[in-house]
């Protein structure tokens, strides 16, 4: 995104759509985050509280997915940095 | 447009160009949902193909996992770039033979 086109005001402006969508973003991260990790993690249902392992489980996925989308946005950032340099 | 800065495509200092914005925001929003596919795609892939059923043995990152969302990323954009042209291809082709080709 070529932010030299705007000027001060629509700067601020896009700042603070950026943020709302941050937040939003975020807001989805974590309830896609403890679905995923239901789905995989909660097997058990002989009682109402997560066992140890279902815990153990549910840290690793939360961890796991968590370091997986900080590579892929590693990679992500890599592609689009090649991109603007191959124009 | 103010007429005291005169035209060019140096903007306003002060008013907001709402085309602009939207354009940006659209850009954004694109941007962003295509990152969100891709995280989702490759955690598919590499990590939990059966999402109901997966057993995650640690926090980390296996070694195994690490490799397969590089080349799952890379694949990705290939695959994103191919249909990219496919797509402008068959909109040229579309155009230019009317509505009556194929």
């Amino acid at each position: 995104m070529d932010f030299s086109q705007f000027n001060g005001t629509e700067q601020a402006h896009m700042t603070k759509v950026i943020e709302k969508k941050q937040m939003q973003d975020f807001m989805r991260l974590y309830s896609g985050l403890v679905e995923r990790c239901f789905n995989s993690c909660a097997q058990d249902f002989t009682s109402k509280a997560l066992t140890t392992n279902e815990s153990t489980c549910v840290q690793n996925c939360t961890d796991k997915f968590l370091k997986h989308s900080e590579r892929v946005g590693a990679r992500f950032a890599e592609h689009n940095a090649e991109q603007m340099q191959g124009k | 447009m103010s007429f005291l800065f005169g035209g060019g495509n140096r903007s306003v200092e002060g008013s907001v160009d709402p085309a602009k914005i939207e354009m940006a925001v659209a850009e954004l929003d694109m941007i962003t949902d295509v990152f969100n596919r891709l995280v989702n795609s490759c955690h598919t892939k590499c990590i939990a193909s059966t999402p109901n059923n997966h057993r995650y043995v640690e926090g980390d990152l296996l070694k195994g996992e690490s490799v397969c969302i590089d080349r799952c990323t890379a694949k990705f954009f290939e695959v994103n770039k191919k249909v990219g042209e496919r797509m402008s291809a068959m909109g040229s082709a579309a155009q230019a033979s009317g509505s009556f080709g194929r």
